[in-house]
């Protein structure tokens, strides 16, 4: 199988992603080293992750997504997940899913406002 | 014993239907009087229902096709569910009139018993199959007004308002079950989506009652709400309902909440870097 690899910009000092794939297991580890490499390499000071391209969240990303977020943060990055759609974010909850210690915002736009405030604090 | 021709028989059996029309339907129109289940029609209206009736039940007999029937079916259903009858005096009507067509069958045949039992054994599907056709269009008028209802009803229960640019107010009213809350939280989630509100304000203080079931539902929203990147304000706990909180151990940690809807959108401007105060012109 050919190796998709997903774009992680680098705007200022946040990173930016987002998938437009539905994120198999296999993409889904690639994806997170690939965040973490790129956290060290520009020693972004926070990550924006951007899910609105996103239909399908089973449990295994779900706990992906969280580990990218704790291991960010634990380099120095904070991790803020936007635009989760509203049909997700309902699964999410039914399935009993928490995404404790990742920052939520709307859209992109709030999303880098967040983490310009948080820088700032 | 003659052999009867099953067609043959049909097709006599609907023309003399079709020309002793105004005999029979007055003797329906008479039987029906006697029980007083006309009552509420008037003359005029009683001439055509009756009529129409009349025709699609022979028509059905002629042509084997109950199309007809099913669309006048349909037709009266609706008006029926409106005005005066009700179902059991219209499905009453019609085994009236299933009686006055056995009697002028018994009339017309009695004479040759085997053509008289072959008519009857032609007669006896198409009745049966009107009053099926008719009582199903009741039943499926009666379940979409209700379906309407219950759609009006849905959407009444989910009153989201735009109080400023950015902040939603969602007043909850009545009791919450699993359908509404999921509902609920639909529209919510959608509205935010679509509108890009950054704060939610969800006054609970028109809820009767806070169960186990409740809190957890409302939970549930406001984390669906969290996940979606706004925040959720809850507002208008009552004592009760807090005292009913803690009892239940449900963990309000992490949720942000004010004793009114008031100090709710205070909190919800303050986010928002704004500040209600009197103007000094006034």
């Amino acid at each position: 199988m050919e190796k998709v690899s997903i774009p992680i910009l680098k705007s200022g000092d946040y990173l930016i992603t987002s998938p437009q794939v539905t994120l198999h297991d296999k993409m889904a580890v690639q994806f997170k080293s690939d965040i973490l490499q790129k956290i060290v390499e520009t020693k972004a000071k926070g990550l924006v992750l951007d899910v609105s391209a996103i239909d399908v969240v089973d449990s295994f990303l779900v706990r992906v997504i969280g580990e990218i977020a704790t291991a960010a943060s634990i380099m120095g990055a904070q991790v803020v997940m936007v635009g989760l759609r509203p049909a997700v974010a309902m699964t999410l909850v039914e399935m009993g899913f928490s995404l404790e210690g990742v920052h939520t915002a709307l859209d992109l736009e709030k999303g880098l406002e967040l983490l310009r405030k948080a820088g700032k604090r | 014993m003659s052999k009867v021709n099953v067609q043959d028989l049909a097709r006599e059996l609907s023309s003399r239907l079709e020309q002793n029309a105004d005999e029979v339907r007055s003797q329906w129109i008479k039987e029906m009087q006697q029980v007083g289940l006309l009552a509420a029609l008037s003359p005029k209206e009683i001439e055509e229902q009756s009529k129409a009736i009349y025709d699609a039940c022979v028509l059905c007999l002629k042509t084997g096709s109950y199309e007809g029937a099913e669309r006048y079916a349909a037709n009266m259903a609706k008006k029926g569910v409106l005005e005066a009858m009700t179902v059991d005096q219209i499905i009453a009507g019609l085994l009236i009139l299933r009686d006055v067509y056995g009697g002028f069958i018994f009339q017309w045949y009695h004479k040759d018993p085997a053509k008289w039992h072959a008519t009857i054994e032609i007669y006896q599907p198409v009745a049966r199959k009107i009053l099926n056709i008719v009582a199903t269009s009741f039943v499926a008028e009666r379940e979409s007004v209700i379906k309407q209802q219950q759609k009006a009803i849905m959407k009444l229960s989910t009153p989201l308002v735009e109080v400023w640019e950015g902040i939603v107010m969602l007043p909850l009213i009545g009791t919450l079950d699993s359908a509404r809350a999921r509902q609920l939280t639909e529209s919510v989630l959608n509205y935010i989506a679509q509108a890009k509100a950054g704060t939610v304000v969800v006054d609970i203080s028109g809820i009767a009652a806070v169960d186990t079931k409740a809190a957890s539902h409302i939970l549930r929203s406001i984390q669906a709400i969290k996940l979606m990147g706004s925040d959720a304000i809850i507002t208008g706990i009552r004592p009760d309902v807090a005292t009913t909180l803690v009892t239940l151990g449900v963990d309000l940690s992490g949720i942000v909440t004010r004793s009114t809807l008031r100090e709710g959108l205070e909190y919800a401007y303050a986010k928002l870097g704004l500040k209600m105060t009197k103007s000094s012109t006034t």
